[in-house]
Protein backbone atom coordinates (compact mmCIF):
# COMPACT_ATOMS: atom_id res chain seq x y z
CA UNK A 1 0.00 0.00 0.00
CA UNK A 2 2.89 2.60 1.06
CA UNK A 3 4.74 1.82 -2.18
CA UNK A 4 1.23 2.11 -4.45
CA UNK A 5 1.45 5.57 -2.66
CA UNK A 6 4.99 6.33 -3.32
CA UNK A 7 4.69 5.37 -6.84
CA UNK A 8 1.27 7.59 -6.98
CA UNK A 9 3.39 10.41 -5.23
CA UNK A 10 6.05 10.23 -7.59
CA UNK A 11 3.57 10.08 -10.62
CA UNK A 12 1.71 13.59 -9.41
CA UNK A 13 4.76 15.42 -8.52
CA UNK A 14 5.89 14.79 -12.05
CA UNK A 15 2.64 16.12 -13.74
CA UNK A 16 2.54 18.90 -11.03
CA UNK A 17 5.81 20.01 -11.60
CA UNK A 18 4.84 19.87 -15.42
CA UNK A 19 1.69 21.42 -15.43
CA UNK A 20 2.92 24.48 -13.21
CA UNK A 21 5.50 25.00 -15.99
CA UNK A 22 2.66 25.33 -18.93
CA UNK A 23 1.06 27.43 -17.20
CA UNK A 24 2.12 31.03 -18.66
CA UNK A 25 4.50 33.16 -16.79
CA UNK A 26 2.82 36.20 -15.86
CA UNK A 27 5.45 37.69 -14.64
CA UNK A 28 4.71 36.94 -11.20
CA UNK A 29 7.19 37.15 -8.77
CA UNK A 30 10.43 38.59 -8.36
CA UNK A 31 11.04 39.46 -12.07
CA UNK A 32 8.28 41.41 -12.59
CA UNK A 33 9.96 43.82 -10.14
CA UNK A 34 12.86 43.48 -12.73
CA UNK A 35 11.66 44.27 -16.06
CA UNK A 36 10.21 47.73 -14.55
CA UNK A 37 6.64 47.87 -15.33
CA UNK A 38 5.48 45.06 -17.49
CA UNK A 39 1.88 45.14 -16.50
CA UNK A 40 0.02 42.10 -17.06
CA UNK A 41 -1.82 41.95 -19.71
CA UNK A 42 -5.21 43.15 -20.28
CA UNK A 43 -6.38 39.52 -22.36
CA UNK A 44 -7.76 37.98 -18.92
CA UNK A 45 -7.48 34.54 -18.98
CA UNK A 46 -7.95 32.72 -21.70
CA UNK A 47 -9.54 29.11 -22.00
CA UNK A 48 -6.60 27.17 -22.16
CA UNK A 49 -5.45 28.96 -19.01
CA UNK A 50 -8.56 27.97 -17.21
CA UNK A 51 -8.44 24.75 -17.79
CA UNK A 52 -5.24 24.06 -16.98
CA UNK A 53 -5.38 25.80 -13.60
CA UNK A 54 -8.33 23.42 -12.91
CA UNK A 55 -6.35 20.25 -13.67
CA UNK A 56 -3.30 21.67 -11.39
CA UNK A 57 -5.96 22.15 -8.69
CA UNK A 58 -6.50 18.40 -9.61
CA UNK A 59 -3.51 17.01 -9.55
CA UNK A 60 -2.46 18.75 -6.56
CA UNK A 61 -5.33 17.52 -4.69
CA UNK A 62 -3.88 13.37 -5.48
CA UNK A 63 -0.26 14.61 -4.43
CA UNK A 64 -1.41 16.28 -1.03
CA UNK A 65 -3.88 12.78 -0.60
CA UNK A 66 -0.85 10.95 -1.51
CA UNK A 67 1.65 12.48 0.95
CA UNK A 68 -1.04 12.80 3.67
CA UNK A 69 -1.90 8.80 3.11
CA UNK A 70 1.91 8.41 3.44
CA UNK A 71 2.33 9.69 6.63
CA UNK A 72 -0.62 8.18 8.46
CA UNK A 73 0.13 4.62 7.03
CA UNK A 74 3.87 5.24 8.53
CA UNK A 75 2.33 6.60 11.87
CA UNK A 76 0.01 3.35 12.05
CA UNK A 77 2.88 0.55 11.23
CA UNK B 1 -7.56 54.47 9.37
CA UNK B 2 -10.25 51.63 10.16
CA UNK B 3 -12.67 53.66 8.16
CA UNK B 4 -10.45 52.53 5.13
CA UNK B 5 -10.21 49.27 5.95
CA UNK B 6 -14.51 49.31 5.88
CA UNK B 7 -14.34 50.55 2.67
CA UNK B 8 -11.49 48.62 1.67
CA UNK B 9 -13.50 45.40 2.45
CA UNK B 10 -17.23 46.98 1.26
CA UNK B 11 -15.59 47.30 -2.37
CA UNK B 12 -16.94 44.02 -3.48
CA UNK B 13 -14.25 43.08 -5.93
CA UNK B 14 -11.34 44.51 -3.67
CA UNK B 15 -12.37 42.41 -0.73
CA UNK B 16 -12.74 39.09 -3.21
CA UNK B 17 -9.10 40.12 -3.75
CA UNK B 18 -8.33 40.37 -0.16
CA UNK B 19 -9.49 37.37 0.83
CA UNK B 20 -8.15 35.36 -1.78
CA UNK B 21 -4.83 36.10 -1.04
CA UNK B 22 -5.35 35.56 3.00
CA UNK B 23 -6.80 32.12 1.12
CA UNK B 24 -3.54 31.16 -0.61
CA UNK B 25 -1.76 32.55 2.34
CA UNK B 26 -3.45 29.58 5.00
CA UNK B 27 -2.61 26.88 1.81
CA UNK B 28 1.18 27.97 1.69
CA UNK B 29 1.12 27.91 5.48
CA UNK B 30 -0.32 24.54 6.22
CA UNK B 31 1.87 23.16 3.81
CA UNK B 32 4.66 24.51 5.30
CA UNK B 33 3.63 21.95 8.33
CA UNK B 34 3.51 18.54 6.74
CA UNK B 35 6.39 16.59 6.66
CA UNK B 36 7.84 14.95 3.37
CA UNK B 37 7.14 11.54 3.08
CA UNK B 38 9.74 9.26 4.75
CA UNK B 39 10.71 12.18 7.75
CA UNK B 40 10.24 11.30 11.49
CA UNK B 41 8.20 14.06 12.46
CA UNK B 42 8.89 13.54 16.07
CA UNK B 43 12.68 13.06 15.53
CA UNK B 44 12.68 16.39 13.57
CA UNK B 45 11.01 17.74 16.56
CA UNK B 46 13.66 15.94 19.19
CA UNK B 47 16.21 17.36 17.19
CA UNK B 48 14.83 20.47 16.43
CA UNK B 49 15.03 21.51 20.46
CA UNK B 50 18.04 19.79 21.18
CA UNK B 51 20.75 21.65 19.20
CA UNK B 52 17.94 24.50 19.95
CA UNK B 53 19.27 25.89 15.98
CA UNK B 54 22.97 26.88 15.84
CA UNK B 55 22.00 29.43 13.49
CA UNK B 56 23.72 27.90 10.33
CA UNK B 57 20.30 27.82 8.48
CA UNK B 58 18.87 30.98 10.31
CA UNK B 59 18.46 32.73 6.84
CA UNK B 60 17.58 30.10 4.67
CA UNK B 61 15.00 28.60 7.15
CA UNK B 62 13.43 32.62 7.73
CA UNK B 63 12.22 32.96 4.32
CA UNK B 64 10.77 29.54 4.56
CA UNK B 65 9.31 30.40 7.52
CA UNK B 66 10.51 27.75 9.34
CA UNK B 67 9.38 24.69 6.87
CA UNK B 68 13.27 24.08 6.20
CA UNK B 69 14.25 22.72 9.50
CA UNK B 70 11.08 21.06 9.12
CA UNK B 71 11.80 19.05 6.65
CA UNK B 72 8.34 19.72 5.40
CA UNK B 73 7.22 19.71 1.46
CA UNK B 74 7.58 23.03 1.34
CA UNK B 75 11.02 23.25 2.88
CA UNK B 76 12.74 25.11 -0.02
CA UNK B 77 10.30 28.04 0.24
CA UNK B 78 10.72 30.21 -2.50
CA UNK B 79 14.64 30.06 -2.38
CA UNK B 80 15.02 28.90 -5.41
CA UNK B 81 12.75 31.13 -7.65
CA UNK B 82 14.83 33.69 -5.86
CA UNK B 83 17.93 32.16 -7.14
CA UNK B 84 17.02 31.23 -10.26
CA UNK B 85 15.86 35.52 -10.87
CA UNK B 86 19.28 37.07 -9.79
CA UNK B 87 21.17 34.13 -12.03
CA UNK B 88 19.05 35.37 -15.08
CA UNK B 89 19.08 38.98 -14.18
CA UNK B 90 23.11 38.08 -13.99
CA UNK B 91 23.04 36.59 -16.82
CA UNK B 92 21.41 39.50 -19.15
CA UNK B 93 24.46 41.52 -18.53
CA UNK B 94 26.87 38.37 -20.24
CA UNK B 95 24.47 36.69 -22.70
CA UNK B 96 23.55 38.98 -25.65
CA UNK B 97 20.09 36.95 -26.40
CA UNK B 98 19.61 37.79 -23.49
CA UNK B 99 19.34 41.22 -23.02
CA UNK B 100 18.03 41.68 -26.62
CA UNK B 101 14.82 39.73 -24.94
CA UNK B 102 15.33 41.82 -22.23
CA UNK B 103 14.38 45.09 -24.67
CA UNK B 104 12.20 43.49 -26.75
CA UNK B 105 9.21 44.44 -24.29
CA UNK B 106 6.43 41.85 -23.03
CA UNK B 107 7.17 38.98 -25.01
CA UNK B 108 10.71 39.10 -24.54
CA UNK B 109 10.24 39.66 -20.23
CA UNK B 110 7.83 36.83 -21.04
CA UNK B 111 10.31 34.44 -21.88
CA UNK B 112 12.60 35.58 -19.86
CA UNK B 113 10.19 34.53 -16.85
CA UNK B 114 9.55 31.52 -18.77
CA UNK B 115 13.52 30.37 -18.59
CA UNK B 116 13.41 31.98 -14.71
CA UNK B 117 10.91 29.30 -14.13
CA UNK B 118 12.66 26.35 -15.82
CA UNK B 119 15.59 26.96 -13.88
CA UNK B 120 13.80 27.32 -11.03
CA UNK B 121 12.64 23.69 -11.08
CA UNK B 122 16.87 22.40 -12.04
CA UNK B 123 17.72 24.39 -9.07
CA UNK B 124 15.17 22.74 -6.82
CA UNK B 125 16.37 19.45 -7.64
CA UNK B 126 19.86 20.42 -6.97
CA UNK B 127 18.66 21.79 -3.62
CA UNK B 128 16.46 19.31 -2.48
CA UNK B 129 19.21 16.79 -2.78
CA UNK B 130 21.47 18.53 -1.19
CA UNK B 131 19.10 19.07 1.97
CA UNK B 132 18.01 15.72 1.84
CA UNK B 133 21.77 14.45 1.62
CA UNK B 134 22.61 16.61 4.77
CA UNK B 135 19.83 15.09 6.20
CA UNK B 136 20.46 11.55 5.60
CA UNK B 137 23.83 11.74 6.46
CA UNK B 138 23.18 13.51 9.66
CA UNK B 139 24.67 17.10 9.07
CA UNK B 140 21.35 18.76 8.82
CA UNK B 141 21.08 18.35 12.90
CA UNK B 142 24.78 18.08 13.99
CA UNK B 143 25.69 15.76 17.43
CA UNK B 144 21.71 14.71 16.90
CA UNK B 145 20.59 11.25 18.79
CA UNK B 146 17.99 10.14 16.96
CA UNK B 147 17.80 9.31 12.97
CA UNK B 148 15.61 12.20 10.67
CA UNK B 149 14.55 9.59 8.40
CA UNK B 150 14.92 6.44 9.80
CA UNK B 151 14.51 4.68 6.62
CA UNK B 152 17.05 5.56 4.38
CA UNK B 153 16.78 3.51 1.52
CA UNK B 154 17.25 4.90 -1.66
CA UNK B 155 13.74 5.03 -2.80
CA UNK B 156 12.41 6.84 0.18
CA UNK B 157 15.17 9.38 -0.74
CA UNK B 158 14.20 9.38 -4.07
CA UNK B 159 10.66 10.15 -3.10
CA UNK B 160 11.52 12.96 -0.80
CA UNK B 161 13.96 14.80 -3.25
CA UNK B 162 10.98 14.49 -6.17
CA UNK B 163 7.99 15.85 -3.43
CA UNK B 164 10.13 18.38 -2.55
CA UNK B 165 11.08 19.58 -6.33
CA UNK B 166 6.86 19.29 -6.62
CA UNK B 167 6.40 21.41 -3.69
CA UNK B 168 8.60 24.71 -5.20
CA UNK B 169 6.55 24.62 -8.10
CA UNK B 170 3.65 24.79 -6.43
CA UNK B 171 5.08 27.28 -4.49
CA UNK B 172 5.91 29.37 -7.19
CA UNK B 173 2.45 28.18 -8.82
CA UNK B 174 1.04 30.38 -5.49
CA UNK B 175 3.18 33.04 -5.58
CA UNK B 176 2.02 33.58 -9.45
CA UNK B 177 -1.51 33.42 -8.79
CA UNK B 178 -1.25 35.96 -6.08
CA UNK B 179 0.30 38.16 -7.81
CA UNK B 180 -2.32 37.78 -11.06
CA UNK B 181 -5.82 37.39 -8.95
CA UNK B 182 -4.99 38.60 -5.60
CA UNK B 183 -3.14 41.91 -4.59
CA UNK B 184 0.49 42.62 -3.91
CA UNK B 185 3.49 40.71 -5.26
CA UNK B 186 2.79 36.88 -4.68
CA UNK B 187 6.58 35.87 -4.36
CA UNK B 188 7.37 38.95 -1.69
CA UNK B 189 4.21 38.19 0.38
CA UNK B 190 5.20 34.39 0.68
CA UNK B 191 8.73 35.49 2.15
CA UNK B 192 6.68 38.30 4.38
CA UNK B 193 4.27 35.84 6.08
CA UNK B 194 7.10 33.11 6.57
CA UNK B 195 9.34 35.66 8.76
CA UNK B 196 5.46 36.96 10.53
CA UNK B 197 4.97 33.35 11.17
CA UNK B 198 7.99 33.48 13.57
CA UNK B 199 7.18 36.52 15.27
CA UNK B 200 5.45 34.83 18.56
CA UNK B 201 7.95 32.09 18.92
CA UNK B 202 10.65 34.60 18.56
CA UNK B 203 9.39 36.84 21.10
CA UNK B 204 8.39 34.27 23.73
CA UNK B 205 11.95 33.25 23.57
CA UNK B 206 12.92 36.90 24.46
CA UNK B 207 10.27 37.41 26.96
CA UNK B 208 11.89 34.43 28.61
CA UNK B 209 14.74 36.29 29.58
CA UNK B 210 13.59 38.94 31.50
CA UNK B 211 10.84 41.58 31.25
CA UNK B 212 12.76 44.56 30.85
CA UNK B 213 14.71 43.03 28.00
CA UNK B 214 11.23 42.46 26.25
CA UNK B 215 10.24 45.60 26.89
CA UNK B 216 13.18 47.22 25.31
CA UNK B 217 13.57 45.07 22.63
CA UNK B 218 10.22 45.99 21.42
CA UNK B 219 10.85 49.79 22.16
CA UNK B 220 14.14 49.09 20.23
CA UNK B 221 11.92 47.79 17.09
CA UNK B 222 9.72 50.47 16.84
CA UNK B 223 11.79 52.63 16.73
CA UNK B 224 13.62 50.72 13.74
CA UNK B 225 10.25 50.18 11.78
CA UNK B 226 9.27 53.73 12.02
CA UNK B 227 12.94 54.76 11.08
CA UNK B 228 12.45 52.48 7.97
CA UNK B 229 9.19 53.76 6.93
CA UNK B 230 10.60 57.09 7.32
CA UNK B 231 13.43 56.22 4.94
CA UNK B 232 11.20 54.21 2.46
CA UNK B 233 9.00 56.86 1.69
CA UNK B 234 11.79 59.63 1.64
CA UNK B 235 12.09 60.89 -2.33
CA UNK B 236 13.53 63.54 -4.55
CA UNK B 237 11.07 65.30 -6.50
CA UNK B 238 12.41 66.13 -9.44
CA UNK B 239 10.30 69.00 -10.95
CA UNK B 240 9.26 68.66 -14.85
CA UNK B 241 7.55 70.92 -17.08
CA UNK B 242 5.52 69.98 -19.83
CA UNK B 243 5.26 72.83 -23.18
CA UNK B 244 2.01 73.90 -24.28
CA UNK B 245 0.64 72.44 -27.50
CA UNK B 246 -2.01 72.36 -30.14
CA UNK B 247 -3.96 69.38 -31.56
CA UNK B 248 -6.79 70.35 -33.47
CA UNK B 249 -8.47 72.65 -31.55
CA UNK B 250 -7.84 71.89 -28.22
CA UNK B 251 -4.60 72.69 -25.79
CA UNK B 252 -2.79 70.14 -23.90
CA UNK B 253 0.10 69.98 -22.35
CA UNK B 254 1.33 72.97 -20.27
CA UNK B 255 0.92 71.64 -16.51
CA UNK B 256 4.08 70.97 -14.49
CA UNK B 257 4.82 68.08 -12.22
CA UNK B 258 7.28 65.96 -10.48
CA UNK B 259 9.25 62.77 -11.49
CA UNK B 260 9.74 61.20 -8.13
CA UNK B 261 13.02 59.38 -7.57
CA UNK B 262 12.93 57.35 -4.02
CA UNK B 263 15.96 57.08 -1.72
CA UNK B 264 15.44 53.48 -1.42
CA UNK B 265 14.74 52.71 -4.91
CA UNK B 266 15.45 49.23 -4.49
CA UNK B 267 13.30 47.69 -1.86
CA UNK B 268 14.27 45.09 -0.16
CA UNK B 269 15.74 43.07 -3.06
CA UNK B 270 19.18 44.14 -2.58
CA UNK B 271 18.77 42.11 1.15
CA UNK B 272 17.33 39.24 -0.06
CA UNK B 273 20.26 38.39 -2.82
CA UNK B 274 22.34 39.48 -0.27
CA UNK B 275 21.47 37.04 1.91
CA UNK B 276 20.78 34.15 -0.36
CA UNK B 277 24.25 34.67 -2.38
CA UNK B 278 25.79 34.10 1.22
CA UNK B 279 24.45 31.63 1.72
CA UNK B 280 25.62 29.20 -1.40
CA UNK B 281 28.96 28.92 0.07
CA UNK B 282 28.11 27.37 3.11
CA UNK B 283 25.58 24.52 1.01
CA UNK B 284 28.61 23.74 -1.29
CA UNK B 285 31.17 23.18 1.64
CA UNK B 286 28.80 21.29 4.02
CA UNK B 287 27.94 18.47 0.77
CA UNK B 288 31.31 18.42 -0.27
CA UNK B 289 32.52 17.70 3.16
CA UNK B 290 32.73 13.91 3.92
CA UNK B 291 31.77 12.61 7.48
CA UNK B 292 35.19 10.92 8.42
CA UNK B 293 37.69 12.72 7.00
CA UNK B 294 39.39 16.01 7.95
CA UNK B 295 37.63 19.12 6.39
CA UNK B 296 39.61 20.98 4.23
CA UNK B 297 41.36 24.66 4.16
CA UNK B 298 38.63 26.34 2.72
CA UNK B 299 35.68 24.37 4.25
CA UNK B 300 37.00 25.81 7.44
CA UNK B 301 37.42 29.41 6.33
CA UNK B 302 34.05 29.08 5.24
CA UNK B 303 32.83 27.49 8.80
CA UNK B 304 34.39 30.54 10.87
CA UNK B 305 34.72 33.16 8.65
CA UNK B 306 31.60 33.76 6.44
CA UNK B 307 28.87 31.42 8.59
CA UNK B 308 29.68 32.62 11.64
CA UNK B 309 27.52 35.88 12.04
CA UNK B 310 30.06 37.88 14.33
CA UNK B 311 32.79 37.40 12.19
CA UNK B 312 33.67 40.80 10.53
CA UNK B 313 34.30 39.51 7.36
CA UNK B 314 30.85 37.97 7.26
CA UNK B 315 29.60 41.80 8.28
CA UNK B 316 31.44 43.00 6.28
CA UNK B 317 31.01 41.05 3.10
CA UNK B 318 26.95 41.06 3.49
CA UNK B 319 27.62 44.90 3.89
CA UNK B 320 28.98 45.09 0.48
CA UNK B 321 26.96 42.72 -1.48
CA UNK B 322 23.87 45.03 0.34
CA UNK B 323 25.44 48.08 -1.35
CA UNK B 324 26.41 46.44 -4.93
CA UNK B 325 23.14 45.26 -5.23
CA UNK B 326 20.93 48.08 -4.64
CA UNK B 327 23.50 49.70 -7.71
CA UNK B 328 22.67 47.04 -9.74
CA UNK B 329 18.96 46.64 -9.10
CA UNK B 330 18.93 50.45 -9.42
CA UNK B 331 20.83 50.37 -12.56
CA UNK B 332 18.45 47.38 -14.20
CA UNK B 333 15.04 49.17 -13.35
CA UNK B 334 15.85 52.50 -14.05
CA UNK B 335 17.02 53.90 -17.24
CA UNK B 336 17.57 57.78 -17.32
CA UNK B 337 17.55 57.34 -21.17
CA UNK B 338 14.70 55.76 -21.50
CA UNK B 339 13.21 58.36 -19.47
CA UNK B 340 14.63 61.74 -20.75
CA UNK B 341 13.57 59.88 -24.15
CA UNK B 342 10.17 59.20 -23.17
CA UNK B 343 9.80 63.17 -21.94
CA UNK B 344 11.68 64.28 -24.97
CA UNK B 345 8.50 62.59 -26.94
CA UNK B 346 5.61 64.00 -24.26
CA UNK B 347 7.05 67.74 -24.89
CA UNK B 348 8.66 67.16 -21.16
CA UNK B 349 12.15 68.89 -19.54
CA UNK B 350 13.38 69.68 -16.31
CA UNK B 351 13.67 73.62 -15.81
CA UNK B 352 17.24 74.85 -16.86
CA UNK B 353 18.25 71.22 -18.35
CA UNK B 354 17.98 70.86 -22.68
CA UNK B 355 15.81 67.89 -23.04
CA UNK B 356 17.58 64.87 -24.64
CA UNK B 357 21.40 63.22 -23.75
CA UNK B 358 21.54 66.44 -21.01
CA UNK B 359 18.29 65.08 -19.05
CA UNK B 360 19.64 61.87 -19.02
CA UNK B 361 22.65 62.57 -17.74
CA UNK B 362 21.47 64.47 -14.99
CA UNK B 363 18.93 62.15 -14.35
CA UNK B 364 22.01 59.66 -13.55
CA UNK B 365 24.11 62.28 -11.25
CA UNK B 366 21.09 62.28 -9.15
CA UNK B 367 20.13 58.64 -8.98
CA UNK B 368 23.77 58.10 -8.70
CA UNK B 369 23.91 60.42 -5.39
CA UNK B 370 20.79 59.44 -4.13
CA UNK B 371 21.19 55.67 -4.22
CA UNK B 372 24.35 56.34 -2.06
CA UNK B 373 22.97 57.44 1.29
CA UNK B 374 19.89 54.32 0.48
CA UNK B 375 22.41 51.51 -0.29
CA UNK B 376 24.46 52.63 3.31
CA UNK B 377 21.15 52.73 5.17
CA UNK B 378 20.24 49.38 3.65
CA UNK B 379 23.53 47.46 4.63
CA UNK B 380 23.75 49.68 8.29
CA UNK B 381 19.67 48.15 8.80
CA UNK B 382 20.42 44.72 7.64
CA UNK B 383 23.61 44.57 10.15
CA UNK B 384 22.54 46.32 13.08
CA UNK B 385 21.49 42.96 14.79
CA UNK B 386 24.86 41.65 14.46
CA UNK B 387 26.11 44.14 16.70
CA UNK B 388 24.10 43.03 19.53
CA UNK B 389 24.91 39.33 19.76
CA UNK B 390 24.50 39.44 23.34
CA UNK B 391 20.68 40.07 23.51
CA UNK B 392 19.78 38.05 20.83
CA UNK B 393 21.56 35.22 21.57
CA UNK B 394 24.45 33.65 19.16
CA UNK B 395 23.26 32.78 15.80
CA UNK B 396 19.65 34.20 16.62
CA UNK B 397 20.44 37.31 15.39
CA UNK B 398 19.75 37.15 11.70
CA UNK B 399 16.20 35.66 11.96
CA UNK B 400 15.71 38.08 15.20
CA UNK B 401 12.14 39.39 13.39
CA UNK B 402 12.55 42.65 15.78
CA UNK B 403 15.71 44.04 13.42
CA UNK B 404 18.00 43.99 10.31
CA UNK B 405 16.84 41.91 7.51
CA UNK B 406 13.49 40.77 8.54
CA UNK B 407 12.33 44.25 9.44
CA UNK B 408 13.58 45.41 6.18
CA UNK B 409 11.09 42.62 4.32
CA UNK B 410 8.44 43.21 6.35
CA UNK B 411 8.38 46.52 6.10
CA UNK B 412 8.91 46.80 2.16
CA UNK B 413 6.63 44.33 1.58
CA UNK B 414 3.83 45.70 3.69
CA UNK B 415 4.00 49.22 2.52
CA UNK B 416 3.64 47.96 -1.15
CA UNK B 417 0.89 45.69 -0.53
CA UNK B 418 -1.01 48.92 1.23
CA UNK B 419 -0.05 51.12 -1.61
CA UNK B 420 -1.53 48.87 -3.90
CA UNK B 421 -4.64 48.25 -1.82
CA UNK B 422 -4.84 52.23 -2.02
CA UNK B 423 -4.21 52.69 -5.55
CA UNK B 424 -7.29 50.62 -6.03
CA UNK B 425 -9.50 51.95 -3.54
CA UNK B 426 -8.21 55.76 -5.63
CA UNK B 427 -9.97 54.33 -8.18
CA UNK B 428 -12.98 54.10 -6.67
CA UNK B 429 -12.93 57.44 -5.04
CA UNK B 430 -12.12 56.28 -1.12
CA UNK B 431 -10.01 58.17 1.21
CA UNK B 432 -6.82 55.57 1.62
CA UNK B 433 -4.51 54.50 4.23
CA UNK B 434 -1.91 56.77 3.47
CA UNK B 435 -1.79 60.59 3.82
Amino acid sequence: MILFLQILLIVSSLLLVLLVLLHRGRGGGLSSLFGGGMQSSLSGSSVVEKNLDRLTLFVGAIWIIAIVGIGLLVKVN
Amino acid sequence: MLGAFRSALATPDLRKKILFTLGIIVVYRLGATVPAPGVSFKNVKECVEEIDQQGIYSLINLFSGGALLNLSIFALGIMPYITASIIIQLLTVVIPRFEQLKKEGQSGQGKLTQYTRYLTIALAVLQSTGIVALAVRGQLFQNCSVDVIPDSSIFTLIVMVVTMTAGTSVIMWLGEIITEKGIGNGMSLLIFTGIAARIPTEGQNILQRGGLTFFLVCVAALLIIASVIYVEQAQRRIPVQYAKRMIGRRMYGGTSTYLPLKVNQAGVIPVIFASSLLYLPDLISRLTTSTTSEPGWWQTFVQTHLVSQSSPVHISLYFLLIVFFTYFYVGITFNPDERADEMKKFGGFIPGIRPGRPTAEYLRFVLGRITLPGSLYLGIVAILPNLFLDLTGTGQNQNFPFGGTAVLIMVGVGLDTVKQIESQLMQRNYEGFLR
